[in-house]
């Protein structure tokens, strides 16, 4: 251990008093069974103008700080008394909390995560931005509203003065990023504190709304708090990096300093975990086709009026699709969200209907097979989705879980024989065989993604289809996901239909790769060839967003 | 075999080897391995009003099992009418104290009511009846097999005692009232008993396969749910002959509340069901080929289980307030049978009330009732859902 654990002062000896200093903030939770220290004894010092990273993996206390920062922590938190947070030199934890309320939103602001759900769909983004400025300056409503439809504008958003009186839902994700940030904005803070401002984002939003931010700094001149997970983020945005683990500083290094030598054991390691390597080379190259789509589309019928003049009109998710998939071999399906290929994901599967085309699986058409004509099929094709804390059913011990589908299938003759093979596919998932009579809450997200995959593989399925597997996982648990994911390849000769939006897990993992907008096929080719030689611009954006960020 | 593999596995230097064991093993080896049963009672310990509601339901429960044992007396056997509740005390004859209670029964003085003209009742101070615990008194058959004669409380010498006074026929009050939780509570749990088969089939079927039968049976439930409930409830009870048994009497009490009790569950049921149906671990069971019938059962069921208990528990003393409602208008439960309601009947009056107050008795029982059962249906809410 290298550094101190409560960094007293930065190693770059930035001259001058920090803007905010903070000292020895340790927040603890009351849980069931006493308390958990969140975090403990961090310190930090930003200075005027600057950029600050604060990156960690989930549960490593970086949002934590940043609530402690801002006085928003919940009722059950505790902040130790020794700790200090000086704003100005002023200590904000010993105001009173009506001070403290007048600093927020006003010199020290905050965005964050969600963009859905930290606007109020009730009132108008207007009406909210023009409060934002009202409840700290004394501000007629006119003025304040010339002032917000200002706002609107520095954030390029299209069509202000249209917008102002908009509700949240007539507005993507990425514009409702920027209507926050306006609000976060319009009192010209001194600090944003900007909480993982882009992960709920598409990578090509995710790079407008960085840029957004950063000339926004030049004009204003304040200070940005970054937290994030994201580390090809920390390193174009940011000037100096605290890397947090189980509530404590293990790092603090100017940027570079941190990418180029990195002290403490867990940064390098989360430097070693960005997605790397590639798909084992196919053996033959002209495999067996496994799976094959011939002008697959999907609609849905999104009804429109009420109960007497019920109408619909078809909502066209996947237009035409058609592709191959062959023995052995990775495709990953890349587009940003909405382009259709989680729809085509599931219309494989057969858990969307499909509209026209057909599926031929092992060169049987599969596409229009009712539930019951499917069933010996689905033991060949599997699922693995995204966000594992959904996809297991926490009523049902892992055990269980893995059984069910040998029970429906009628594999193993005996319960001992399915016993045995719900161990086996633990082992290979990677997981300890004794977890069986255990619930899926006892486990982290990683743990609950392999006992999803160990699901899967239990079937001895030839080909699965991943639904964005990684991308609810922190870095390190991803890179150990990917890993096994090749592993298992090899192993059992899978083929694997890759859903996902992050051009570098797909880059790790897949031999071709098809590009996919609002329904269509764009570009596909060999992983290589498309990443660094993009025909389309469509490719060359998503590209430039997933390894440079910034566009 | 198996131990290779997994050391093979453990070999491989995935990322780091401390953050593999930091991922992988340290959660495994934490804690013990809890069913659901034993979480949600051990935070519906941690509940006070959970507990309490818990004790209190229990107790209810057995009262009502062993009303024979622990009533006093004969709940149909009469002595004076309007007799006041009598109160222990240490009294022990004119001037004399010991520590066993006693209580003195009423005779009719030589005053009279300077109002009604009646005599007035006063205990009579020269005979104390000492009482005592497992007592003898009237005989009954415990479950109507076994014949037995004692009580749990009453006078040593078996003469009548009323701790909550009579009726106007001269039955003791208590013992009715213990009697009473018999029928009361029946009505409520099997009402509730039906209304949540009937309102959870339905709503997990309607929502789950959604469609045009949703569609349909949603019309019906907003159709039930729209009914008049009250006016219902008399007509359809006045359809039955006076002649009719008690017995079909209550059944079609039983009947006509929980045919328009159960649409409100169902409504609740389709919703999560609807939420529920749309989540990835049923997508999953759906990808390995799992049936609607299992996926219902093994996937949904469980999953809403949480909100059924709640609902229950909460549907128990609307139940038995529907019933004493009822009673009071004497459209639930005819004698002889012994419910609140019916006894409350008696109290329609003004007169009766600001005579003989005794009579409200029930009112206390039916109170005790329904907060003990929302104590607990609101310690099982926090409790049920401890993931």
């Amino acid at each position: 251990m290298t550094t101190p654990l409560a960094p007293a002062r930065r190693l770059d000896n930035k001259p001058g008093q920090p803007l905010l200093d903070v000292r020895d903030l340790a927040v603890s939770f009351k849980v069931e069974h006493g308390t958990v220290q969140a975090v403990r004894s961090v310190g930090f010092q930003l200075h005027r103008g600057e950029t600050v990273a604060i990156v960690g993996e989930s549960g490593s206390g970086k949002s934590v700080t940043a609530r402690a920062v801002m006085g928003l922590l919940t009722d059950r938190a505790t902040v130790a008394k020794a700790s200090i947070i000086q704003f100005k030199g002023q200590d904000l934890l010993g105001l009173p909390e009506r001070l403290r309320r007048k600093l927020r939103g006003d010199r020290i602001s905050m965005i964050f995560q969600e963009p859905m759900s930290s606007l109020n769909p009730v009132y108008t983004i207007g009406d909210q931005i023009v409060e934002a400025i009202r409840e700290h300056r004394r501000v007629s409503t006119a003025a304040a509203k010339r002032e917000a439809i200002e706002w609107l504008e520095k954030v390029q958003l299209p069509e202000p003065a249209k917008r102002f009186s908009q509700y949240s839902h007539q507005l993507s994700g990425g514009q409702r990023q920027r209507v926050m940030i306006a609000m976060a904005l319009v009192n010209k803070p001194d600090v944003l504190i900007a909480d993982e401002p882009t992960t709920a984002l598409d990578v090509t939003v995710q790079a407008q709304i960085l840029e957004l931010l950063r000339e926004l700094q030049r004009q204003l001149g304040m200070a940005i708090i970054l937290i994030t997970h994201d580390l090809t983020i920390v390193r174009k945005f940011s000037d100096y990096v605290y890397v947090m683990q189980n509530g404590q500083v293990r790092e603090h290094q100017a940027t570079r300093q941190v990418f180029a030598k990195p002290q403490h054991a867990y940064t390098r390691m989360l430097l070693a975990s960005e997605p790397s390597g590639h798909a084992k080379p196919l053996v033959e190259q002209a495999g067996r086709c496994i799976l094959e789509a011939r002008d697959l589309r999907v609609s849905f019928k999104i009804p429109v009026g009420g109960f007497f003049n019920r109408r619909s009109f078809e909502f066209v998710a996947v237009k035409d699709l058609s592709l191959l998939i062959r023995r052995h071999e990775t495709v990953g399906l890349v587009g940003e969200s909405g382009s259709g290929k989680t729809s085509f994901g599931q219309a494989v599967l057969r858990l969307l209907d499909t509209t026209q085309g057909e599926v031929l699986y092992d060169g049987q058409p599969i596409a229009h097979l009712n539930r019951q004509q499917m069933r010996p099929y689905r033991s060949r094709i599997q699922v693995v989705f995204q966000d594992p804390f959904s996809s297991l059913n926490p009523r049902m011990q892992i055990g269980q879980i893995i059984e069910e589908g040998l029970i429906v299938n009628g594999l193993g003759a005996t319960r001992e024989e399915r016993k045995q093979r719900v161990r086996e596919a633990l082992v290979s998932a990677g997981m300890p065989p004794d977890v069986t009579t255990r619930f899926p809450h006892e486990f982290s997200g990683g743990q609950r993604q392999r006992v999803a995959i160990a699901r899967a593989i239990a079937l001895e399925p030839e080909f699965i289809v991943l639904d964005e597997p990684t991308s609810a996982l922190d870095l390190s648990v991803q890179a150990q996901i990917i890993e096994l994911l090749r592993r298992l390849q090899d192993e059992r000769g899978l083929s694997y239909l890759f859903i996902s939006h992050d051009l570098k897990v797909v880059r790790a993992l897949c031999h071709r790769v098809i590009v996919m907008q609002s329904g269509c096929i764009v570009e596909q080719g060999p992983v290589e060839q498309v990443l660094h030689e993009p025909e389309t611009e469509y490719t060359r954006t998503l590209v430039r967003a997933a390894f440079e960020v910034a566009a | 075999m198996m131990d290779t593999d997994v050391i093979a596995i453990r070999a491989e230097p995935v990322v780091s080897d401390t953050a593999e064991a930091a991922e992988d093993i340290a959660p495994v080896s934490r804690g013990t391995n809890e069913s659901y049963l034993a979480l949600v009672w051990r935070r519906l310990r941690h509940s006070r009003t959970g507990m309490f509601g818990l004790t209190l339901v229990a107790l209810l429960i057995l009262m009502a099992a062993f009303a024979e044992f622990i009533a006093p007396m004969d709940p149909n056997a009469s002595s004076i009418s309007f007799a006041a509740p009598q109160v222990p005390e240490f009294i022990n004859g004119p001037g004399g104290f010991s520590l066993r209670p006693s209580v003195y029964a009423l005779v009719e003085s030589e005053q009279l009511d300077p109002v009604t003209f009646q005599p007035l009742l006063k205990p009579d101070l020269t005979k104390p009846q000492p009482l005592g615990f497992f007592v003898k008194g009237a005989s009954y058959h415990v479950f109507g097999l076994l014949p037995a004669e004692t009580h749990l409380l009453g006078s040593l010498d078996g003469s009548p005692v009323h701790f909550l006074g009579t009726d106007k026929l001269g039955r003791d009050i208590f013992s009715r009232c213990v009697y009473g939780a018999r029928i009361s509570l029946m009505i409520a749990l099997t009402v509730v008993l039906i209304v949540t088969l009937v309102g959870t089939t339905v709503g997990i079927v309607s929502g789950y396969f959604g469609g045009a039968f949703d569609r349909w049976m949603q019309r019906f439930v907003e159709i039930v749910l729209a009914f008049p409930q009250l006016p219902l409830y008399l007509a359809l009870t006045s359809l039955i002959p006076v002649t009719a048994p008690t017995h079909l009497f209550l059944a079609f009490l039983i009947a006509v509340v929980s045919a328009l009790g159960w649409a409100q569950l169902s409504r609740e049921v389709r919703g999560k069901t609807l939420a529920l149906a749309r989540i990835e671990y049923v997508r999953a069971a759906i990808a390995i080929g799992a049936s609607d019938r299992r996926i219902m059962l093994q996937h949904i069921l469980p999953n809403v289980m949480s909100h059924v208990i709640v609902s229950v528990t909460l549907a128990v003393p609307s139940i038995v307030l529907l019933e004493s409602f009822l009673g009071f208008l004497g459209f639930a439960v005819k004698p002889p049978m012994i419910s609140w309601g019916l006894m409350l009947q008696d109290t329609a009056n003004y007169s009766v009330i600001g005579s003989y107050p005794w009579m409200m008795a029930p009112v206390g029982f039916v109170l005790i009732t329904v907060f003990a059962f929302n104590a607990l249906g609101d310690g099982l809410r926090d409790a049920i859902d401890p993931y």
